[in-house]
């Protein structure tokens, strides 16, 4: 099997639309959470998310711009990021021996928001002529691929909350067993419609507002905490045969080494110990390591009741005593939950973490859950941390549990 | 105000194309408007100009081709009198973009 290497990262996110901007911002643990400030947002009980600083007219000419939904936009400036971070040089690569891995839970959903609303609301029969592909959730993928001229395969993978760990996971597999030398990987969501947001909400998962400061409504393991905040935005990796990459020199963010996916099968939201340690244990498994040389976990730390403490119980299972012992970053308190490409930015947070040698913080933690007692790195950064290995958790509704762990290049 | 002047505002507003590009003759693909962009802009056509199309696609190579549908739409729809460059009654059953 070969070694594979991460050579390029790209962001578009909530705490900033690049990797430096995403990582000072994460450390500092400044929030991106705040009120949003739109017409409907009246008919919202917790009008709250994690919106991106984003102009799609900087980044495309008008004619294709009109065939990009918001989710898509994301996805093709951060996979440009990652691209030439990577110095990736597509015009004189094997491109059918590269693939476009992506995941979003959602796919174009403003599109589909503004469609129903010309049918339903409007009672307009005029839907426009490109609803169909801007909201068909390979979009984003499909657009990557034609940008760089990709021709390997070029994948979607929705499993709602995990789908980009998923999608990172699924095209490492493949780096690795040698059918193709490189990928392009990660995930991309746009949620925050009116009817997404509005349908959310139905469902009872999203935060309450602090009464004092909107900005912390998301307490991940906290004793208060009320629910998660949606939040938008792209994450992706470049993914490389190690030897490769280190043939042309490139620069090494880190090496991926074990993925793995396991479902729970039995509950359509509601999570299990059983599975998220299953998928722990078998993602230690891929990566050849023992459970105490994983030095942080990226947790899933929605800041849902469920899933903190199922999330908790299950690390202990896992780890036992050592659970005690390594350091937890749940970093959904300050970008909001990605959904689609949550996984993908929290493994570029994990990414990030290391190279940099520096717990993140998890904010907004005064007063730990009871039966959430662990480490994990409350309100402030570590410093000077040496991390090796890190493992990223992502789970989701459906049941689908993705791990990945990475290693320190040096 | 012109059926090219019309049209061309809506080519303006919503490609952000240069006026100076725009040209009777000039490939509306040379302008970022593909077969596909087509099918978007023939809908804003629709919708400026009070016309109805044919369901099938319109091949409109250029913006005076456009703008030549659009008269013949116009004078077969409308009691009102073309606008135009040339008058010229689009064909019975326009035929599918290659």
């Amino acid at each position: 099997m070969r070694r594979v290497a991460v050579t390029g990262i790209g962001v578009i996110s909530p705490l900033g639309c690049s990797a430096v901007e995403l990582f000072v911002n994460a450390t500092a643990g400044r929030s991106a959470i705040c009120r949003i400030d739109e017409p409907w947002c009246e008919r919202l009980v917790s009008p709250l998310a994690a919106c991106v600083n984003f102009n799609g007219d900087e980044h495309f000419e008008a004619p294709k711009l009109r065939m990009l939904d918001r989710v898509s936009q994301f996805a093709i400036v951060a996979a440009r990021q990652a691209i030439d971070d990577a110095r990736f040089d597509m015009a004189n690569a094997d491109r059918q021996r590269v693939g476009v891995f992506l995941g979003t839970g959602m796919g174009g959903s403003q599109t589909t928001d503004d469609g129903y609303k010309t049918l339903y609301a409007d009672q307009s029969n005029r839907i426009k002529p490109f609803t169909i592909l801007m909201g068909m959730t390979n979009a984003p993928a499909a657009w990557i691929g034609i940008e760089y001229g990709v021709t390997g395969p070029n994948l979607t993978y929705s499993t709602a909350c995990s789908s980009s760990a998923v999608s990172i996971g699924e095209a490492w597999m493949r780096v690795r067993n040698g059918e193709l030398d490189a990928a392009i990987a990660g995930g991309a969501e746009a949620p925050l419609s009116f009817g997404a947001l509005k349908a959310w909400e139905a469902l009872h998962t999203l935060a309450s507002e602090d009464p004092t400061d909107a900005s912390t409504s998301c307490k991940p393991f906290s004793k208060n905490r009320s629910g998660m905040v949606l939040g938008e935005g792209a994450a992706i990796v470049v993914l490389e045969d190690w030897e490769r990459a280190t043939k042309r020199s490139a620069t090494i963010h880190g090496e991926l080494i074990g993925y793995a996916v396991v479902t729970d099968a039995s509950h359509i939201t509601r999570p299990t110990v059983v599975g998220q340690a299953a998928a722990m244990r078998a993602a230690l498994q891929a990566a050849a390591c023992a459970p105490a040389s994983i030095d942080t976990i990226n947790a899933h730390g929605t800041g849902t009741q469920a899933n903190d403490t199922v999330e908790t119980a299950a690390i202990k299972q896992v780890f036992g005593a050592d659970a005690y012992r390594i350091p937890i970053s749940a970093t959904k308190a300050i970008h909001g939950h990605l959904l689609g490409a949550s996984g993908a930015l929290e493994f570029v947070l994990s990414l990030l973490a290391m190279q940099h040698k520096v717990l993140l913080p998890t904010m907004h933690l005064e007063l730990a859950s009871e039966d959430c007692d662990l480490d994990y790195v409350p309100n402030c950064a570590r410093h000077e941390v040496k991390i090796n290995t890190v493992m990223s958790n992502s789970f989701a509704f459906g049941g689908t549990n993705a791990v990945l762990i990475a290693r320190s290049a040096q | 105000m012109t059926t090219l002047a019309r049209l061309s505002k809506i080519l303006v507003k919503n490609y952000k194309i240069d006026p100076t590009r725009l040209t009777l003759d000039g490939p509306l693909e040379e302008l970022g408007i593909d077969s596909l962009g087509m099918a978007e802009l023939l809908f804003f056509i629709e919708d400026e100009f009070k016309v109805q199309l044919p369901f099938d696609p319109v091949a409109l190579p250029t913006l005076g081709d456009a703008v030549r549908y659009i008269d013949g739409l116009l004078a077969a729809q409308h009691v009102i009198e073309p606008s135009t460059v040339a008058g010229v009654v689009p064909p019975a059953s326009p035929h599918r973009p290659a």
